[in-house]
C-alpha cells in the first residue's frame, strides 16, 4: 500500500486551496459553478476527498456534498444541476433535498430518481445556517423508502468533518500565536500547547481514517464499509476534542457571533449528527466484528 | 495512493513466511525464558544467528550485518510478518534497534566489525546509558564525566534506568567531555564493557514485582576507557543521542502497532473502547506508512509515540475494566503461551496494564512530545 498523494493529487489539493482563497466574496450561485466548470464533481474518490477536506475548511455553502456523495453513488451518475440523496429509509434530514435539481430516492424496487421540484421538500432551521437540511414532507404514491447509506456518503461527512476541524486548528494556533498575556504570547505556555497538540494529533488520526475509506472505495475493495463506519466515527471523535479544546483556547472571543470560529465548530458539529454520530458508528463497527467472530 | 500490493513486496514477505516455518524453534527448544532486557537465552541467541546469517534480522541492511538491503514496504512487511506470529524480534531490543543501529550509522569500519556485529549475532548484548539521576527529559543536562587521560576517558558519574544492564557486555554511555560548551556541545558517547573495573551496576525491581529486575543505577568510578570506543566525533555526542532515539521512535510506533494487536486479539469486547482501539491501531498504521514514505515532517514521529502510547495505555485499562473481578487474579495468563515473546505480553490484565505505563514515559515523555508537536508542526513559541 502507498499512502501518500501522488503529484496530481498535490497540485489538485494546491488549486482547489487556491481558488477557495479567491472566491470568498463569491455567491453560492456563482461558488457552484465555479465547481462545476472546474470539474470538482467528477472527481474519484480519493481527489473528490481532497476537494471536500478543503470545502470543509471553508464551510462550503453550496449542494456540492450532497451532490457528489448522497446523489452520485446512488443514481450512478452526475444529476442535472445539483442533487441529493435519500438513504435513510423515511427522508428526514436529507440534505439539499429542498433546492436540489434532481433527488435519487433509495426504494425497496431499487434507486428511482426524480426531479427536486417535484418533491415537497421542507428545510429545517439548524444552528448550521450555511447547511441546507430538509425533510420530505410528501413522497410519490407507492414509494417505498429502505435505508442503504452509502460509503462514499460517510467519507463525504468525515473529510468535511476534517477540513472544518483543520480550519478551528489554524484559526485557534493564530489567534493564541497573537493573543499576549502575562507579557508573552499564550501559545508559549505549555497547558495550551499541550491542548492545541490534541487538536492536531484528533485530526490527524481523522484524516488518515477518511482518506483511507477514499482509497477503499476508489479500488472498490471489500474493506471500504468497515474503513467508512472507521472514518465517521473517527471524525466525529475528532470534532469532539477539536470543538472543546478549540473554544477553551479562543477564550470569551471564541464564543462571539463576530468571531467567525463558530462557523467551522457549527459545520464540524452537523456533520458528526447527520447520518449518525461516532457513537452510533463506533457500535456499529463493533455489531460488523461481532458477526466476523 | 494506492491500496494494491507491490510484487516485490509479496515475493519478499512470501519467502519469509517460508523461512519462519522452516526454522522457527519449537516450544520444546525454547523452554528457558529471558529474565531481562539483555538477557537472550540460548535458543533465542541461536535464533537470532539463522535470521542475521539468512539476512532476515535487519532485512535493511546488507547481508554483512544481517540483512539483504531490503525497501521500506519489504521491512514492513517483515515487521509484519513477525507480529502476526506474535515473535518478538530480539530479546535485546535495544541492542539490536539502537545501540547496534547507531554503531551501524556512526561506528568506524573497525567499531562495527568488533562490536555491532556481535551484537546483531547475539554473542554480546547491549544497554542504553542516556538517562541520570537529574537528566531525563532533559537529557542534554547529562553531568557523567569523561576526561581524556593518554588513550584512555577516565569516567566518572551515574546513570539510572539504564535496562538490562547487568546482563549486558556494554553500555553505550552518553558523557560529558566538555564542560564548558553549551549544554547540547560537549557530550560524547562511549562504548563501555560493564566488566570495566570501577563500574557497578545496581538492578531494582519494577513496581510489578520484586522479582523484575531489568532496570539499573550504573555507577562508574574511575573507569578507564579506550580511546578507540568513542563512537562518533569527541563532543558530537548530540548527534549520537538523536541518532539513537531517531532509531528508538522510528521503529517505536510498530511495537506499539503490534502491542495494539495482541489486545484486539486477547480482549474482544462489545464495548465501544473496543472499537476504538481498532481505529486507533488503523490510524497508527496509516501514518506510520505515511511517515515512512518520506516528505513528512520528522516531528510526525512524535505523532505517533504519542497515539501508539496513549492507545495502548487506554486500551489496556479497558481489557483490565472488562475483566471485573476476574482481573484480580495474579499471576495469570491472559493469552496463549507463545515462547517466542516476552513472557509479559501474556500476563494478568494488571501487569499488561501496568506494563503499559512507561510507553508514555520512555522514548521521550507524553508532555514533551506535546510540546514537540506544538512547535515544531504547530509554530507556537518556544
Amino acid at each position: 500500500m502507498e499512502f501518500e498523494f501522488d503529484e496530481d493529487q498535490l497540485l489538485l489539493r494546491q488549486s482547489v486551496r487556491e481558488t477557495l482563497a479567491k472566491t470568498r466574496a463569491l455567491s453560492e450561485a456563482e461558488l457552484w459553478s465555479t465547481y462545476t466548470e472546474l470539474g470538482w464533481l467528477e472527481a474519484p474518490p480519493v481527489e473528490l476527498a481532497i476537494v471536500l477536506d478543503e470545502l470543509g475548511y471553508i464551510a462550503d455553502p453550496t449542494p456540492f456534498l450532497a451532490t457528489a456523495t448522497w446523489f452520485a453513488p446512488l443514481a450512478g451518475r452526475l444529476p442535472e444541476g445539483s442533487g441529493t440523496g435519500v438513504f435513510d429509509g423515511g427522508g428526514r434530514f436529507v440534505l439539499d433535498a429542498e433546492r436540489a435539481d434532481e433527488v435519487a430516492l433509495l426504494t425497496s424496487g431499487g434507486v428511482v430518481v426524480v426531479p427536486g421540484p417535484e418533491l415537497a421538500a421542507q428545510r429545517l432551521d439548524t444552528f448550521d445556517h450555511r447547511l441546507h437540511v430538509a425533510h420530505l414532507t410528501d413522497l410519490p404514491t407507492g414509494t417505498d423508502l429502505v435505508p442503504g447509506v452509502p460509503e462514499l456518503a460517510l467519507m463525504g461527512l468525515a473529510v468535511t468533518t476534517v477540513g472544518a476541524c483543520r480550519r478551528v486548528l489554524d484559526l485557534v494556533v493564530a489567534h493564541v500565536k497573537q493573543r499576549k498575556q502575562f507579557g508573552v504570547p499564550i501559545g508559549s505556555f505549555q497547558a495550551v500547547k499541550h491542548k492545541a497538540a490534541d487538536m492536531y494529533l484528533a485530526i490527524e488520526r481523522a484524516r488518515v481514517l477518511a482518506y483511507y475509506c477514499a482509497l477503499t472505495i476508489a479500488e472498490d475493495d471489500p474493506r471500504q464499509h468497515r474503513a467508512a463506519l472507521m472514518a465517521k466515527a473517527a471524525a466525529g471523535e475528532c470534532q469532539e476534542v477539536v470543538y472543546r479544546n478549540g473554544t477553551q483556547l479562543f477564550g470569551a472571543m471564541g464564543f462571539t457571533w463576530e468571531n467567525d470560529l463558530h462557523i467551522y465548530l457549527k459545520r464540524a458539529v452537523a456533520a458528526n449528527l447527520l447520518l449518525g454520530s461516532a457513537t452510533v458508528h463506533r457500535k456499529a463497527l463493533l455489531t460488523m466484528e461481532v458477526a466476523a467472530l | 495512493m494506492r491500496l494494491g500490493t507491490n510484487p516485490e513486496v509479496e515475493k519478499f514477505r512470501a519467502e519469509f513466511a517460508a523461512f519462519l516455518d522452516e526454522h522457527l524453534p519449537t516450544a520444546e527448544e525454547a523452554t528457558e525464558r529471558t529474565r531481562s532486557s539483555s538477557h537472550i537465552p540460548e535458543w533465542s541467541r541461536r535464533w537470532q544467528q539463522t535470521l542475521f546469517d539468512a539476512g532476515y534480522l535487519l532485512p535493511g541492511q546488507p547481508p554483512e550485518y544481517g540483512g539483504r538491503n531490503a525497501t521500506l514496504e519489504q521491512i514492513l512487511a517483515h515487521q509484519e510478518e513477525l507480529s502476526r506470529r506474535r515473535i518478538y524480534h530480539s530479546f535485546n531490543p535495544q541492542g539490536l534497534g539502537i545501540i547496534a543501529a547507531s554503531l551501524l550509522t556512526f561506528g568506524t569500519e573497525e567499531q562495527k566489525a568488533r562490536w555491532a556485529i556481535p551484537l546483531l549475532r547475539a554473542e554480546k548484548t547491549a544497554a542504553l546509558g542516556m538517562s541520570e539521576p537529574g537528566a531525563g527529559s532533559d537529557l542534554a543536562g547529562l553531568r557523567t564525566r569523561a576526561v581524556l587521560d593518554g588513550d584512555h576517558f577516565v569516567v566518572n558519574g551515574q546513570k539510572v534506568w539504564t535496562s538490562g544492564a547487568h546482563d549486558s557486555d556494554v553500555i553505550l554511555t552518553f558523557v560529558r567531555t566538555d564542560p564548558d560548551a553549551p549544554k547540547h556541545r560537549g557530550i560524547s558517547v562511549l562504548l563501555i564493557p560493564t566488566d570495566s573495573e570501577g563500574l557497578v551496576c545496581r538492578p531494582f525491581a519494577s513496581m510489578t514485582g520484586p522479582d523484575d529486575l531489568d532496570f539499573n543505577e550504573v555507577f562508574f568510578t574511575d573507569v578507564r576507557v579506550p580511546r578507540e570506543n568513542l563512537i562518533g566525533e569527541l563532543d558530537n555526542g548530540w548527534a549520537v543521542a538523536n541518532g539513537s532515539l531517531g532509531h528508538e521512535r522510528t521503529l517505536l510506533w510498530l511495537s506499539y502497532a503490534e502491542r495494539l494487536e495482541d489486545l484486539i486479539r486477547d480482549a474482544p469486547s462489545d464495548g465501544e473502547w473496543y472499537a476504538s482501539l481498532q481505529m486507533d491501531l488503523q490510524a497508527l498504521r496509516l501514518l506510520g506508512y505515511e511517515q515512512l514514505s518520506g516528505g513528512r515532517n520528522p516531528a510526525e514521529i512524535s505523532l505517533l509515540k504519542l497515539l501508539g502510547s496513549e492507545a495502548l495505555q487506554r486500551a489496556n485499562w479497558h481489557a483490565l475494566e472488562q475483566h471485573q473481578q476476574d482481573a484480580l487474579i495474579h499471576p495469570a495468563r491472559t493469552a496463549p503461551p507463545n515462547h517466542m515473546a516476552h513472557d509479559v505480553f501474556t500476563t494478568s490484565w494488571f501487569e499488561r496494564y501496568a506494563r503499559s505505563a512507561p510507553g508514555t514515559i520512555a522514548g521521550g515523555t507524553s508532555e514533551i512530545h506535546r510540546n514537540i508537536i506544538a512547535e515544531r508542526i504547530l509554530g507556537l513559541p518556544r
